[in-house]
């Protein structure tokens, strides 16, 4: 179980560090996690997938606009098992 | 590759006004081209802002930073056009046409520092955290604004002397030397940011505004000099306005790219987008 969690969040991290650093990448997805869900990254399983995208949404809105945003949160939606 | 470009351009750019600058140091084509480089520069600063604009939505935050940007160089350009007309020229205009060509000056500094200021604040809403904490986020901004009153108070304080005396044209150098001081602290979040980012594909568009806003210290810097320091004639504050608006430019075009190439690969089968960001993205 624990492998299968950590590894939703190694994904995530991994489609978004090309854009704004490995660094700030997990610090998102451990701050969206930790107040959004409860949970720590390792702890994140599949079905907190969605949740994990929407409370990544603003931040990302922030940096790139609305729609890119968008394509790049629907973009690891897809991706992401 | 091409980001790279971008970030060599405008120092090419300054090199080859360096080298004609110099070649006409003395002769009367100097002013004429001096001139029409600054109008150049202003050019390719607008056509940067609103590229980056074209790259966001209407309501999108920095949608609307790089617009204020973009309309604080055209009011800039607008006035130093407006100086073509005779009577707008500077030294033998009257009072109304001064007022009119500082309300300009004024205008865009307000504009481009707005449009700074909401650059500055994006690290905020991105929650990106800024290397060395709080404290060296403070450091940064010390040192920044140290630097920036250090370039920009003694001649502000005298176009404030001049205005008190009634020189209506100096109120410009007053709220500029103001600006420039506000807007030069705010390089301290952006230039956290750039490096904050520095590993992603983002870091460009901020790394190349942080390079125009220090360049705007240079200038400011340069226009400051005591007489004698560089050949006399030679247009160096000039050399750093058009390194600003040049850098201006890369960022914006800088800012278009990335988001285009986060939507191409986005739209790519898995790892397809990925695989290109690493190939293209430095």
């Amino acid at each position: 179980m624990t492998s299968f969690s950590s590894s939703i969040s190694e994904q995530v991290a991994a489609r978004l560090a090309p854009y704004i650093g490995g660094f700030n990448a997990q610090m998102w997805i451990k701050s969206v996690a930790r107040r959004d869900l409860n949970v720590s990254p390792e702890e994140l399983s599949p079905a907190q997938l969605a949740p994990l995208v929407d409370g990544l949404r603003p931040f990302l809105q922030a940096l790139m606009g609305r729609a890119t945003a968008d394509d790049l949160l629907q973009q690891i939606s897809r991706e992401v098992r | 590759m091409r980001f790279r470009w971008l970030a060599l351009f405008p120092l090419l750019f300054a090199a080859a006004f360096c080298a004609v600058a110099w070649w006409l140091l003395g002769s009367e084509a100097l002013a004429p081209f001096n001139y029409w480089q600054r109008i150049l520069v202003r050019v390719l600063g607008i056509a940067g802002a609103f590229a980056a604009v074209s790259g966001f939505d209407r309501g999108d935050h920095l949608r609307r930073a790089w617009l204020w940007l973009g309309a604080g160089t055209v009011v800039i350009l607008a006035r130093d056009l407006l100086r073509l007309i005779p009577a707008f020229e500077p030294g033998t205009s009257g009072p109304a046409a001064q007022m009119l060509v500082s309300g300009l000056g004024i205008l865009s500094n307000l504009a481009l520092l707005t449009g700074i200021w909401m650059l500055s604040r994006s690290w905020k809403m991105a929650a990106i955290s800024l290397p060395g904490g709080r404290s060296g986020a403070l450091a940064v901004a010390v040192v920044t604004a140290v630097l920036a009153v250090a370039v920009t108070a003694p001649a502000g304080l005298e176009s404030a002397r001049a205005f008190a005396a009634g020189d209506v044209g100096s109120l410009i150098y007053v709220v500029s030397a103001v600006v420039d001081v506000i807007t030069l602290c705010l390089v301290a979040p952006l230039l956290l940011t750039a490096v904050s980012l520095r590993s992603g594909l983002f870091v460009w568009p901020w790394a190349l505004i942080t390079a125009s806003q220090l360049s705007w210290l240079l200038y400011d810097a340069a226009a400051a000099l005591q007489p004698g320091l560089v050949p006399a004639g030679f247009p160096l504050p000039d050399v750093f306005r058009g390194l600003a608006e040049n850098y201006l430019c890369a960022a914006g075009l800088a800012q278009l790219l990335v988001v285009r190439q986060v939507r191409r690969a986005s739209v790519r089968p898995a790892s397809g987008g990925l695989a290109e960001i690493q190939t293209h993205g430095s």
